[in-house]
């Protein structure tokens, strides 16, 4: 287990935090880090903040990411990685779509060219707000407390599509499929890191499979194309025993 | 062509590489493309009675040279695998069924619904060393071996693989034990432990783990040639076969076919089409027509 000292923690959201962190490793945009809180447990994190300065940004949920957010400067971080395949980072405008701390993954892949849409349940859980390099942010929330209130697609239909070249899409899996089933039609390329409960990171335990196709080792990333052979998307998964449930 | 399938108690594998239990065989999609893939067939996750949920993450530590892992028999129960049987057979290919109890009339249970729902044999996990009550705290006693691979023999049709331990001080003893069953599946994982000394703990969330990989191969090739030199009896070889060379060496101990966990992690899923050419192109080469003609031909 490789460790790195923490460098500085700064709120992302009402109860999200950046811990930064200095490892010279290359890693690329979409890859992410299994992170370990010793004696707690261990989480799959991508990296929100690449170069020599690195950041996982971590919302609490359970246990371990609970006791990742209490960590200080000077304190230990562990992980292992980096693992998984990469966005790829192509040109043209970039529409990037992030769900909860899922905007965490797209983070590093915004441009000054980008349209971030942004969704969280309330305002005060909407991540990086007013952190873009870009300008153009269509903020979307649940409960209508910023933004446009609904989901992500309905501010999907008030912009169009096909001006940018590729959409960049994480967040909780019926909001990506949801933003699947529309932004299929249109033309733009699309690379979904999908987000499957994940317990080995290295492509054995079959925890995060989607169409047989493991999201640790194959993607997270897939492009538009893969996306139909993940059969599973937006219909069933499996819990962390292995029983399947559906989702609709 | 040389011909790599093998025929093991009336079953015929394409080729002689099956994926191994507890690798990528909990999710029937997942199965159904290894096979797809060239996989020669697949055991499945070790299914119990009731659902279990495992342990909490680190479940595994990537070694240099291995893979240390205590998963902890994560599964949906029996009850909850029959769908993932169901996909799993529309490769075609076979399919068995890996079970894992603490007495026989839990195994006969187990067993009977693998049946139903069409595995093409079962593989006992007596050999499982880091959950407790079950795998090889059932599997080092020799009477509860012998009576659970006895009375399964008089009880289901399908043919019974066991799989043991190399955690016992005698590995014959048990292996007699469980001399009614139709093939012996040999090793399961060497138990191991590791600690990181920056944070002073132990990295699996369970401690204690089993071994696995290349580190383990001469420990798997030892319980071969002691089981092949003691028994009449087929023989699946498992534990760090990774490449051609791994693979004849376990098949001239005595294995008859060959099952692939740990490399799937150090080389992808396409290990196993990867392996099966390699393995045709090599017979080829010293003038080997079938894997038969090879087999146990170190003891000769």
């Amino acid at each position: 287990m490789k460790h790195s000292e923490v460098a500085e923690v700064v709120q992302a959201s009402r109860s999200a935090v950046t811990i930064f962190f200095i490892d010279d490793t290359e890693i690329l945009p979409g890859q992410f880090l299994m992170v370990w809180a010793p004696g707690v447990g261990e989480i799959p994190i991508s990296l929100s903040h690449l170069g020599k300065m690195k950041g996982i940004t971590v919302k609490p949920y359970g246990k371990t990411s609970s006791s990742l957010c209490g960590l200080e400067e000077g304190d230990l971080l562990y992980y292992r990685g980096p693992y998984g395949r990469p966005f790829t980072l192509d040109s043209g405008r970039r529409l990037i779509i992030g769900g909860g701390t899922g905007l965490a993954s797209l983070y590093s892949v915004i441009n000054g060219e980008s349209t971030v849409i942004s969704s969280a349940r309330s305002s005060d859980e909407l991540l990086f707000r007013g952190k873009f390099k870009c300008r153009n942010n269509i903020e979307v929330t649940d409960d209508g407390s910023a933004g446009i209130r609904g989901f992500p697609v309905d501010a999907l239909k008030t912009i169009d599509p096909d001006l940018y070249s590729v959409a960049y899409v994480c967040g909780p899996e019926m909001m990506m499929y949801s933003v699947y089933n529309y932004l299929r039609n249109f033309n733009l390329n699309l690379q979904f890191s999908m987000e499957r409960m994940m317990k080995c990171g290295i492509g054995i335990c079959d925890s995060c499979s989607m169409g047989g196709y493991q999201l640790c080792r194959d993607g997270p990333t897939f492009f538009k194309d893969e996306i139909p052979e993940l059969v599973e998307f937006g219909k069933s998964r499996t819990t962390e025993s292995g029983r399947r449930y559906s989702m609709k | 062509m040389p011909d790599i399938s093998v025929r093991i108690a009336d079953i015929k594998f394409q080729n002689p590489f099956l994926l191994a239990s507890g690798i990528l065989d909990e999710n029937g999609y997942t199965i159904r493309r290894i096979l797809n893939e060239g996989a020669g067939g697949a055991v499945t996750k070790s299914i119990g009675a009731e659902e279990r949920t495992g342990y909490i993450p680190p479940v595994v530590v990537p070694l240099d040279d291995g893979l240390l892992n205590a998963v902890g028999l994560p599964n949906p129960g029996i009850d909850g695998f029959a769908n993932e049987m169901k996909i799993s057979l529309e490769a075609g290919k076979p399919v068995i069924g890996s079970v894992f109890a603490s007495n026989a009339d839990e195994f006969i249970k187990l067993c009977r619904k693998m049946e139903n729902y069409g595995a093409h044999a079962v593989e006992l996990n007596l050999s499982c060393p880091h959950v407790k009550g079950f795998g090889s705290e059932v599997g080092s006693d020799p009477d509860l071996v012998e009576e659970i691979v006895n009375s399964l023999k008089s009880e289901i049709k399908i043919p019974v693989f066991a799989k043991l331990s190399p955690n016992v001080t005698d590995i014959i003893r048990i292996a007699e034990a469980a001399g009614k069953c139709d093939a012996f599946v040999l090793i399961n994982t060497v138990r191991g432990m590791a600690i990181d000394i920056a944070a002073r703990k132990p990295v699996l969330s369970n401690r204690v783990g089993g071994l696995s990989g290349h580190a383990v191969k001469p420990v798997g090739i030892r319980a071969v040639w002691d089981v092949f030199e003691n028994f009449d009896k087929p023989i699946f070889g498992v534990g760090g076969i990774e490449n051609v060379q791994d693979a004849v060496e376990y098949i001239m101990a005595g294995a008859g076919a060959l099952q692939i966990g740990t490399a799937v992690y150090s080389h992808g899923r396409g290990i196993f089409s990867k392996i099966s050419t390699e393995l045709a192109s090599y017979m080829e080469k010293e003038g080997f027509n079938s894997i038969e003609e090879m087999r146990g031909l170190a003891h000769r």
